[in-house]
């Protein structure tokens, strides 16, 4: 963990059940900000791919006229990818399929206020 | 737009590349500044130009690179106001090579980085095996070398 100024917030969300990883990453650039990455996890592969879904969600949603994105859920096969953002920053939260992601939610919309 | 190689098993994985990474511009250069393979560009003198540049970029930052940190940087990135560019260096089974791109909004640093990685894999095992060959630069021979290169990428050959 570091001693960055998200490095709480991205521990309150790794001690939610389920949550395998959670990053701050940066929107335009794909790249991280911060993290808390289990061994093994390719954060720069997961922050790259995840920040360019963030980005093209909110534009689709600009394009549909439906407004900015808030909250961005993904189920796959063995786990979920959430994601929020807020001033050019993206929170990702990796879980496993047994999270609480009603939880997980509620954390990471009061969690990404702190993101300036 | 397509994905032209003096080489042909340069071409899948470039393509695969530009495809994946969302660029505009890819470039595949030997570090005298010969040119390898490229895509986007549509007149051979902006090729000539871009390779010369990235050369002479890469020598500048290698050496740098070994003044201030004992070992060359191998990556750069420049992010303009509507595009940006990534220059690193691509190591393969034929020797390194230096690859060029510029991107827009369509992309970010972080994808591109991601999948140069995966092109620098894709390079690796499509080479072929036989040895690279060892003509060195000569300055006698390079622009005859540089001038039958931009032709068979840009359909003169």
């Amino acid at each position: 963990m570091s001693g960055s100024p998200f490095a709480e917030m991205l521990g309150a969300l790794t001690r939610q059940r389920g949550v395998v990883a959670s990053l701050v990453v940066d929107e335009h650039e794909g790249m991280i900000v911060d993290a808390i990455l289990q061994f093994g996890q390719d954060g720069d592969r997961i922050a790259a791919l995840a920040a360019s879904l963030y980005r093209k969600a909110r534009q689709s949603a600009h394009a549909a006229g439906l407004g900015g994105v808030h909250f961005l859920q993904m189920d796959a096969e063995q786990g979920r990818l959430c994601m929020a953002g807020r001033n050019a920053l993206v929170l990702v939260v990796a879980t496993s399929p047994n999270a609480n992601v009603g939880l997980v939610r509620v954390e990471m919309l009061r969690a990404v206020e702190g993101l300036a | 737009m397509t994905t032209h190689a003096v080489e042909s098993w340069i071409e899948g994985p470039l393509a695969r590349f530009v495809d994946d990474a969302r660029v505009s511009l890819a470039l595949l250069l030997h570090p005298s500044g010969q040119v390898l393979a490229q895509h986007g560009f549509t007149r051979s003198v902006d090729v000539m130009s871009a390779c010369a540049l990235a050369a002479a970029i890469n020598a500048s930052a290698s050496e740098l690179g070994k003044m201030l940190d004992g070992r060359p940087f191998t990556g750069l990135h420049h992010a303009g106001e509507e595009r940006q560019v990534f220059l690193a260096e691509a190591r393969t089974p034929r020797g390194p090579y230096i690859f060029l791109t510029v991107f827009g909004s369509e992309s970010s640093l972080g994808l591109v980085r991601m999948y140069f990685g995966e092109l620098v894999t894709n390079l690796m095992s499509a080479a072929p095996a036989e040895a690279a060959p060892a003509a060195p630069a000569l300055a006698e021979n390079f622009e005859r070398d540089l001038n039958r290169n931009l032709a068979a990428l840009f359909g003169r050959a």
